[in-house]
């Protein structure tokens, strides 16, 4: 695992972040123009409306989708040129998402779920296993091993999505909605996993949200609006 | 690649999941495999039925000639007897497996008469007891019998040729032809029996006479040709390859059966092509299936896809996955296919596939009389052929699905529903 940041490093940055889509009569800009910085070991929610471009900005984040101008910075390095296999060993090495749908892979049990990053990276079997036995332990997913996705709860498959995320030592979890599916409890457990493994293993995460109970637990909150960081 | 296994034990899990539908994929390729594979064994056996067919009535599968002979079937182009030695020698020693049964004729055309009139024949004499091996005339005695050891001044002619002749066992007729002097010599036979091979060409002028007689007629010291028959027309090439050196230094050509036979090769090779096009037919549609059946689950699944790019896997894994589900899928069916088909041809290995309710009697293809009851024959070749081209076009139909699902974006397939 990496070791916890000290420093105040730059777990991600972007400069003059565009994302335009082609759409007639006129193009979309769904972000314009957005700067951001996130230190390693933060806790950073970013809120606002639906259609605020939260999604999109988290996407540019992750190298799921390219800007049309701007650049992205992930633990130092610039990906948002990066060809398409590069592009996928960041993602792969340096990023871990969770969804507001579980995403879960529907023909793996849940530690194969957990440790599918792991497997991708090449972890030996033997120490995949023990991290998941020990994160399970941790957030409360002991003995649920060996369940199927649909044989788990919304919770327990969003917990199994932070595990399968922070298991492969990224530099960054982002995020989307990631309680927007559960309940308030449920939610509250979530990010309670969520805020342990920020403040023991020193995971960077950035999530959105629009959930009011959410943002209060952020450690600091960064607003779009229209696609822009507001203030 | 380093992340092969973890794809293909993806790939096996993907198509484990949707059980129903890999194995209805499955079955669609491995029906129209296991229909390749019988329809070919069932042509092979009948293809070879008719070469054989062909060959016994005709001259054999290798036939040796002096040079010449072949254009004008002339007496003056004939073997001498040390010819014929050395073409039977050459047999020997071309180290064809099987064996080679080698039949000296001396064949010339003339006519038959009678006191009813007159018609052409094509008159060959041939040895007894070799062509009772080599030719089915003697398993199509429709009257009297077929020639023996020790007969003379004897005949053996076809239904045809008797009835138009008013002939029929014991009867008498002369045969005419050009003797190798040049001159026309005549010669008086009793008719010992009837055949009716099916064919009308042969049933109306080909006439056997024992070997002695025609030598002694036609004042032929060695033959006409040396036809060879083998165990199957595979053992024809080698025999070629074997004999060709020996048959040159001792001045004789010698060729194989589709050149003696060009009309029964013209129908085999049409046959063949009729066969290939109704196949590529099929496979196009099992194709079309699979391609369907793939790309289907490929839209199913966009969401895990996307997924599977978030998590790390480039465009060109994720559709290696889709790829590879489509070459287990292809390999099952494989197996599945080849098994099948040998098993659907075991059913009719004993007795054949009787389509003599879908065709007219006493069809002829290519001068040989169809045989309704088609038996299959396993051509190892074209099961390896049928089985390559099922992987071809597995493989084929795979890729449009994968190419998708690598262009997929992981933007737009991870999203909510």
């Amino acid at each position: 695992m990496r070791e916890k940041p000290t420093a105040r490093e730059s777990a991600v940055r972007t400069e003059g972040l565009w994302k335009i889509y082609p759409q007639e009569p006129r193009p979309v800009e769904a972000v314009r123009g957005v700067d951001i910085e996130v230190s390693a070991g933060e806790f950073v929610a970013m809120a606002g409306p639906s259609g605020s471009g939260k999604t999109t900005v988290l996407n540019l984040l992750g190298g799921l989708t390219r800007p049309s101008r701007g650049k992205v910075w992930i633990d130092g390095r610039e990906i948002s040129a990066l060809p398409d296999r590069e592009l996928a060993k960041v993602r792969l090495s340096r990023i871990g998402f969770v969804f507001q749908s579980y995403n879960l892979l529907p023909v793996l049990t849940a530690a194969e779920n957990a440790e599918f990053t792991m497997l991708l990276q090449g972890v030996p079997a033997r120490e995949r296993r023990e991290r998941v036995r020990r994160l399970f332990a941790e957030i409360g997913l002991e003995g649920l091993e060996d369940r199927m996705p649909p044989k788990l709860s919304g919770g327990q498959q969003q917990r199994v999505a932070v595990a399968r995320a922070v298991l492969a030592d990224p530099a960054l979890v982002l995020a989307d909605e990631p309680t927007a599916n559960l309940d308030s409890a449920m939610a509250e457990a979530l990010l309670d996993v969520m805020e342990q493994l920020n403040r023991e293993q020193g995971t960077t995460f950035v999530f959105s949200t629009h959930d009011p109970r959410v943002m209060r637990r952020a450690g600091r909150l960064i607003r779009l609006v229209d696609g822009q960081v507001e203030g | 690649m380093v992340r092969l296994p973890t794809l293909s034990w993806l790939a096996l899990r993907n198509l484990g999941r949707e059980m129903r539908r890999s194995a209805l994929t499955a079955a669609a390729m491995a029906v129209g495999l296991a229909l390749l594979i019988f329809s070919r064994t069932i042509a092979d056996g009948a293809h070879e039925d008719w070469i054989d067919a062909g060959v016994r009535l005709g001259s054999g599968h290798v036939t040796f000639n002096a040079p010449g002979y072949r254009d004008g079937e002339s007496l003056d182009d004939r073997m001498s007897r040390a010819q014929v030695e050395a073409a039977l020698a050459a047999i020997g020693d071309s180290g064809t497996s099987g064996q080679p049964l080698a039949s000296v004729r001396v064949a010339t055309r003339g006519l038959a008469s009678s006191p009813d009139g007159a018609l052409p024949a094509f008159i060959v004499g041939v040895d007894a007891a070799t062509e009772t091996m080599f030719s089915r005339l003697g398993e199509e005695v429709v009257d009297g019998r077929y020639l023996q050891d020790g007969d003379r001044l004897h005949a053996f002619l076809g239904v045809a040729l008797a009835e138009r002749l008013g002939l029929r066992t014991g009867s008498r007729m002369v045969l005419t032809a050009q003797a190798a002097s040049g001159d026309i010599e005549g010669q008086l036979v009793r008719v010992v029996g009837v055949y009716d091979s099916g064919v009308e060409e042969l049933d109306r002028t080909l006439v056997h006479v024992p070997l002695g007689t025609a030598r002694s007629w036609l004042g032929v010291e060695g033959a006409t040709a040396v036809a060879v028959l083998l165990p199957h027309s595979s053992f024809t090439d080698p025999l070629l390859d074997g004999a060709e050196a020996a048959a040159g230094r001792a001045g004789l050509e010698v060729v194989g059966w589709p050149e003696t036979q060009p009309d029964l090769y013209s129908a085999l090779k049409l046959d063949d092509g009729g066969d290939w096009a109704f196949h590529i037919i099929l496979f196009a549609i099992v194709a079309l299936a699979i391609l369907n059946a793939i790309f289907i689950s490929v839209l199913h699944r966009k969401r895990e896809l996307g997924l599977l790019r978030a998590l790390g896997l480039s465009g060109r894994e994720t559709g290696l996955v889709v790829y590879i589900e489509g070459i287990l899928l292809t390999v099952a069916s494989g197996f599945v296919g080849v098994g099948l088909g040998l098993a659907v041809m075991f059913l009719f290995f004993r007795d054949g596939l009787d389509i003599s309710g879908l065709m007219p009697e006493d069809l002829n293809f290519g001068g040989v009389a169809f045989d309704p009851v088609m038996v299959p024959v396993i051509e190892l070749k074209h099961v390896v052929q049928s089985a390559l081209l099922t992987f071809v076009i597995g493989l084929s139909a795979s890729l449009y699905p994968a190419w998708h699902a690598a262009r997929l974006d992981p933007a737009e397939t991870v999203k909510v529903d």
